[in-house]
């Protein structure tokens, strides 16, 4: 497992506040109720924190599961 | 949910609060049975504001407070103050936080059309703004009973007059400090009603840091990840005054503490103390130490030394700011610290868990805070030239409300070693009354005396038979009701006038008496006050026809210096509910309580 997921583990695990295995690529966020509009929000503004990116509202809005959130996380962070 | 509250008080970040806040949402708690110890906390306002709530209701559990929390839905505080029947009302609220953002009130063209604004105009809009705040704040007071605390406005750095700003009769900033002004003086007179300084705490912090912009233009969030947590922590404050949890006295070591150096090897003319470097930093310290004496703060000394190396300081010292005469007790000596301190609390006769203990050596701090874990020891800098810095960020010591009572704290403790010294050469204890000269007054409580009055039965621990803690509302209920008297004991003697100092609360029902709350100030114990007081009670009950008093006790783990009162007083038939209440009885038929011969007592 790389650092970035690593990190993005964390910050998953304490917003969702569920244990490291439980989070899933697949993981959707409108069959998860815990990643409502408040979660998804902090989850946002703590990736954009921890890996000092931002993200665009159109990103934002197209994140619909942990994968989604991955891919466009490692696109931003690679050089 | 003790794991919970041990991993976020290990990492109090922003996250870590939030998600522990939602973990105990989801655990659907039942209401607490401890309602002395539930605090409910609402939390309403312009923006978005759950983050806020989740940070104020996490760090009031981390004081080890039962909470509930109501959070307001995104700028619906005005229908949620006006409705009655609101959530808001309905989880009846103790503390009430009003968040509101200027911006949200302001007309949207403000920022732009305000260098065309006439001076006439801006202050036409200021006053509206202030007022439209204002005019929230008043519902809420007729609505609820709750502590009210107000988010000021937070004066911007843009404007665009640029440089000139203040060269404007209302430039863009006095706009905004003069909307402050006008809602700090409409609230100065308020009990319930605290105006936060946010303007303040966010120069302190950074304005420029305070929102993330990111989060404002998604979810209007209107503060930073980083500075949520410190807003809540300027809330808890008021929580902890409210809840008479603050901190009464200083405990300060002398070598290098006060000083620089240790008397005992580098002597008076070595030691760093002066108004120059180096020992300006201690001479600083002093004077801060001094500004918290003269609002009521007690001090003590405790320190390895030979008494007279370390009194000599005091005494001859050019530059000492602090004088013997400031400090409530003193143990100089070679014995352990943990000792002394507990010897200190028992002289100046108040709790462990009101100390502050102040010492650079980080082994005697470690031995106090393990031995006393109560105390709240503070972990110094090491460099003395921030110790100045730290007790002015301590924000431990604060009250809702000060009295007359409080400025004049420091001497009454300089009165109290005087009275002990005349109470070791004395013969016994009733010579020892004899010669005080006590005068008594003992009346129901006029508005004057009421602020004290509440304070009193905020913070008393000690002598206080039932710990029952009635806000200033409930008090002002109480004295309107004609089934209720709420007694003022003031206390004066031949040292010095201690100005009220005890409190009862008699509730009438039928033709018996109940002394509902007995309470004094632990500065007066063993003057045999408390007899004249009850002698008091007793007489007016006779007079109002009444049969029997009956007195209530509820022990806590405080209280045992009251726990006898009732019965050194006659009272008998002593019967203990489930909820731990004790009644005591007194038969006005059979008994009498008569005001000790050597106190004068004064009635109005």
């Amino acid at each position: 497992m790389t650092d970035l997921d690593t990190k993005l583990l964390d910050i998953l695990t304490r917003v969702f506040r569920i244990e490291r295995n439980e989070i899933k690529d697949d993981l959707k966020r409108k069959d998860f109720e815990p990643w409502d509009s408040m979660a998804h929000l902090m989850l946002i503004s703590e990736v954009e924190n921890e890996f000092e990116i931002f993200f665009e509202d159109e990103e934002v809005v197209d994140i619909w599961t942990v994968a989604d959130l991955k891919k466009i996380l490692k696109q931003k962070v690679s050089p | 949910m003790k794991e919970i509250l041990e991993s976020v008080r290990k990492d109090p970040s922003y996250l870590n609060l939030w998600s522990a806040y939602k973990k105990i949402q989801a655990l659907n708690l039942p209401a607490p049975e401890d309602e002395t110890n539930t605090i409910r906390l609402a939390v309403i306002g312009s923006t978005t504001l759950e983050p806020l709530a989740a940070c104020f209701d996490v760090k009031t559990r981390l004081e080890g407070f039962h909470v509930e929390t109501f959070v307001g839905g995104f700028n619906t505080y005005r229908q949620e103050v006006l409705d009655k029947t609101s959530d808001l009302y309905k989880i009846k609220p103790d503390v009430v936080v009003l968040s509101v953002d200027a911006w949200s009130i302001l007309d949207k063209m403000f920022l732009a059309n305000f260098v065309r604004m006439s001076i006439k105009e801006r202050q036409a809009v200021q006053k509206e703004l202030a007022e439209s705040v204002l005019s929230v704040i008043s519902n809420l007071e007729s609505n609820t009973s709750s502590l009210i605390l107000v988010n000021n406005f937070v004066v911007p750095v843009f404007t665009p007059f640029g440089i000139v700003d203040n060269k404007q009769k209302v430039g863009m900033k006095r706009f905004f400090e003069g909307a402050n002004e006008i809602l700090a003086d409409k609230l100065e007179k308020s009990s319930r009603v605290f105006l936060v300084d946010l303007d303040n705490l966010a120069s302190s912090f950074g304005k420029s840091r305070i929102t993330n912009w990111n989060s404002w233009y998604r979810g209007s969030i209107p503060f930073s990840d980083d500075f949520t947590p410190i807003l809540a922590d300027e809330y808890i404050r008021y929580v902890l005054a409210l809840k008479g949890r603050t901190k009464k006295c200083i405990v300060l070591d002398l070598d290098n503490t006060l000083w620089g150096g240790i008397i005992g090897e580098d002597g008076i003319e070595g030691i760093k103390l002066g108004n120059t470097a180096p020992g300006i930093e201690y001479v600083e310290f002093q004077r801060s130490l001094l500004s918290l004496y003269n609002r009521g703060i007690i001090l003590a000394v405790c320190s390895k030394n030979n008494p007279d190396d370390a009194l000599r300081v005091f005494r001859e010292h050019p530059s000492q700011v602090l004088k013997e005469e400031h400090f409530a007790a003193l143990r100089i000596n070679w014995q352990n610290k943990a000792a002394n301190i507990e010897e200190l609390a028992k002289e100046i006769n108040i709790g462990l868990d009101s100390m502050v203990f102040l010492d650079d050596n980080p082994i005697e701090r470690a031995q106090v805070s393990q031995v006393h874990p109560e105390v709240l020891v503070v972990d110094m800098p090491k460099n003395p030239r921030l110790y100045r810095e730290m007790i002015e960020n301590l924000n431990v010591f604060d009250v809702l409300s000060l009295t007359s009572e409080d400025m004049a704290r420091g001497e009454m403790y300089v009165g109290k070693r005087k009275r002990t010294e005349l109470e070791q050469s004395a013969t016994s204890i009733e010579d020892f009354l004899r010669t005080l000269e006590l005068e008594v007054r003992i009346n129901e409580v006029t508005d004057f005396d009421t602020p004290r009055v509440v304070q009193l039965i905020g913070k008393t621990n000690q002598f206080n038979l039932t710990t029952r803690r009635y806000t200033n509302a409930e008090v002002s209920e109480f004295r309107k009701s004609n089934d209720a008297i709420v007694y003022s004991m003031a206390v004066h003697d031949k040292f010095g006038d201690e100005g009220v100092v005890g409190v009862a609360i008699v509730k009438k029902k039928d033709h018996d008496w109940w002394i509902d709350s007995f309470l004094m100030s632990c500065r007066v114990i063993g003057r045999s006050v408390e007899t004249a007081f009850l002698a008091k009670i007793v007489a007016d009950a006779r007079k109002a026809h009444a049969t029997r008093i009956i007195g209530e006790y509820v022990p806590t783990k405080k209280n045992p210096p009251a726990s006898d009162l009732y019965q050194r007083h006659g009272f008998g038939m002593p019967v203990t509910s489930d909820d731990n209440v004790t009644n005591w009885i007194l038969n006005l038929d059979e008994h009498s309580i008569d005001v000790p011969e050597w106190i004068e007592l004064t009635e109005e």
